[in-house]
């Protein structure tokens, strides 16, 4: 199941589509760069951008800072919205559940689905934007780690691949937002606008001072802790803290969608 | 499948994800309300215990909270922002001559090295170490806010009659019995100053400052993690990375400029209150008092003290009269004196009573102008 799940999401053009366009930008950004060679102001925009113009090495994690606020949430939204809603709407969810399989396994290979698609997704802007910053933006290696440390591009390296990891962990509570809504309505795109209204909340109330006492259990909270990958000593509190409640909206979420999807009058 | 037996199933699967849910929300609150270890140690004693552990070595990260909105210009933003906002710290302390405090911000960190009298400041987002000497005078930085700074500050000077001991709460895994500082000089706007210790180090883990009249705390600071052992010399030291600024400050910020280039020299007593002679007795700045009982004056030119008066003056609740503007937020009084015949004026703060600032400017009015 999972693997049929995996092939179809493999073989549909929309993914390769929203992947490359969820590259544009980035390199977009990496051009307007290397052309006018003005940067940001340290310390405004996304982490690690005014360090790209000495250092192109570490545009990976600029782009993925670039997209991680808006953009790639869309995408998981609008993918995850779609993976059951979609079935309803077009009428092919009713002759998948003839086939014997579980709804159980359905919905598990669904997120799988998900999660594979965000980890493509975050992989491949990561690749384009090393490519992209290493031919057009500086080659003078900076103190990478935000402490004022040298790290050798090994150990760049390596905490490029878990800050990449890590970022899609965190996307893990929206899918789980949009597979829920889609299996309470046959409209992908009800689906997906419900998990991004329920991301721009979260967004809202971390910047709200009243908001505080909810602020540790907001989806967004610790999606920028990918920075703390790049303090030395490598910063972990965040971090695990927003693997934490990530699986827990996964639990929750999931287990809603669970508890709707099996016991759920599938017409359509 | 029969209809009953369907909705059963569905019934009990919702059952389980609510209580599941139930499971997970309640789990923090279920954790935070579980009874604190307390512990037989007396107040002197823990008092005792919190005055000697400045060499105490220790790693760990805090955080601070201000709920002071300091109505003041851009030459005292890092105020602002110390005691206003959120402050997010690291720490690796192997003694007051040798520690590194680094303060995060979403997309960097400034962290402060220092050792021998010398601090150095690395600022991520500037790509720049600066290094300076520490004056006598300075304005507060985050550093002072760690728990274990803060504690020790406000306690240096407490009295064996004014503190008592408070309940035990959790504070980073410990069990940290607790102390309560009321001050007995009624000139102070500060009511009391809890503070949470660590038994066995004699480390301050969480301190709460209350102002008079007021519930809210207006400043907190609590330690999250906590490992109480000597970091390694690697931890606290730095190298200044290829391609970065360097530079070298002998004046920090604007107390220490005032301290050293201010127009006038502070006097050794006002309303009242002694100099203190644990900061410098010679400069410009004068630091007045004991314990939380305290009050700053500095002369500043008019250059500096004009947009800082238009922005007081515009401060809600902000009172005016023939001694200057006066502004109170939470426990902290500020006022600026008017400007005068010599294009001086004289900005007097501190955790003091509306009257004892009045007192004061009455005092620093009668201070002859500096030569040259």
């Amino acid at each position: 199941m999972i693997a049929v799940e995996l092939s179809k999401m493999l073989r549909r053009p929309r993914t390769w589509v929203t992947i490359l366009l969820l590259n544009a930008l980035p390199t977009l950004v990496a051009v307007l760069l290397a052309v006018t060679d003005l940067g940001p102001r340290p310390g405004s925009g996304p982490a690690f951008l005014s360090a790209v113009l000495a250092d192109g090495t570490l545009f990976p994690l600029a782009a993925l800072a670039i997209i991680l606020p808006l953009f790639l949430p869309i995408a998981v939204a609008v993918f995850a919205g779609d993976s059951v809603a979609g079935e309803a709407q077009s009428g092919t969810l009713r002759y998948l559940l003839v086939r014997p399989v579980g709804r159980t396994r359905l919905l598990v290979a669904k997120l799988v689905s998900v999660i594979a698609f965000v980890l493509l997704a975050v992989v491949i802007v990561a690749a384009t934007a090393y490519v992209v910053g290493s031919l057009l933006l500086g080659d003078q290696p900076l103190a990478a780690s935000v402490s004022g440390t040298t790290l050798t591009p090994e150990q760049v390296a390596v905490r490029t691949v878990l800050a990449i990891g890590y970022i899609t962990l965190s996307m893990l509570g929206v899918a789980s937002i949009a597979l829920l809504l889609s299996t309470l309505t046959d409209s992908p795109l009800a689906a997906a606008l419900g998990a991004l209204a329920f991301l721009i909340a979260s967004s809202l109330l971390l910047t709200l001072d009243a908001a505080e006492v909810l602020q540790p259990y907001l989806p967004t909270r610790y999606w920028l802790s990918f920075v703390d990958l790049f303090r030395d000593p490598i910063f972990w509190r965040d971090i695990v803290r927003g693997i934490g409640l990530q699986a827990v909206y996964v639990v929750v979420l999931l287990g809603a969608a669970w508890a709707n999807f099996t016991t759920k009058d599938v017409t359509s | 499948m029969s209809h009953d037996g369907f909705a059963v199933r569905a019934w009990q699967r919702w059952l389980a994800v609510g209580l599941g849910l139930a499971i997970l929300l309640s789990l923090p609150s279920v954790l935070g309300a579980l009874p604190a270890a307390d512990s037989d140690v007396g107040a002197t004693e823990l008092l005792e215990q919190v005055r000697d552990s400045g060499e105490v070595p220790f790693s760990g990260y805090a955080e601070s909270v201000g709920g002071l909105q300091l109505p003041v210009t851009r030459d005292f933003t890092d105020l602002v922002d110390l005691f206003g906002e959120r402050s997010r710290m690291r720490v690796w302390w192997r003694g007051s001559e040798d520690w590194r405090m680094d303060t995060l911000s979403a997309t960097g960190e400034t962290d402060l090295f220092h050792r021998a009298g010398a601090t150095l400041m690395w600022d991520y987002e500037d790509n720049r170490a600066t290094l300076s000497s520490d004056p006598d005078i300075r304005l507060p930085r985050t550093a002072d806010l760690l728990p274990t700074e803060l504690g020790r500050r406000l306690l240096s000077e407490a009295t064996a009659e004014e503190v008592t001991r408070i309940p035990p709460i959790r504070v980073a895994g410990r069990d940290a019995p607790g102390l309560r500082l009321q001050p007995a000089d009624s000139r102070t706007t500060v009511d009391r100053v809890d503070v949470w210790v660590d038994p066995q180090s004699g480390l301050p883990l969480r301190v709460q400052v209350h102002g008079v009249g007021s519930d809210t705390a207006a400043l907190t600071s609590t330690f999250l993690e906590l490992t109480v052992a000597p970091p390694s010399e690697s931890d606290t030291s730095f190298i200044t990375p290829t391609g970065a600024e360097f530079r070298f400050e002998d004046v920090i910020d604007v107390a220490a400029a005032a301290d050293q280039f201010a127009p006038a020299v502070a006097p050794d007593r006002l309303a009242g209150l002694d100099r203190r002679t644990d900061e410098s007795t010679v400069g410009a700045l004068g630091a007045y008092g004991r314990g939380v009982t305290l009050l700053a004056a500095v002369p500043i030119w008019d250059e500096i003290s004009r947009p800082l008066r238009d922005q007081l003056e515009a401060t809600p609740g902000a009172r005016i009269d023939e001694q200057g503007v006066y502004v109170s937020v939470g426990p902290l009084g500020l006022l600026l004196t008017p400007g005068s015949r010599e294009q001086r004026s004289w900005l007097i703060a501190g955790t003091v009573t509306s009257q004892t600032l009045a007192d004061a400017a009455t005092d620093v009015a009668r201070i002859p102008v500096a030569d040259g």
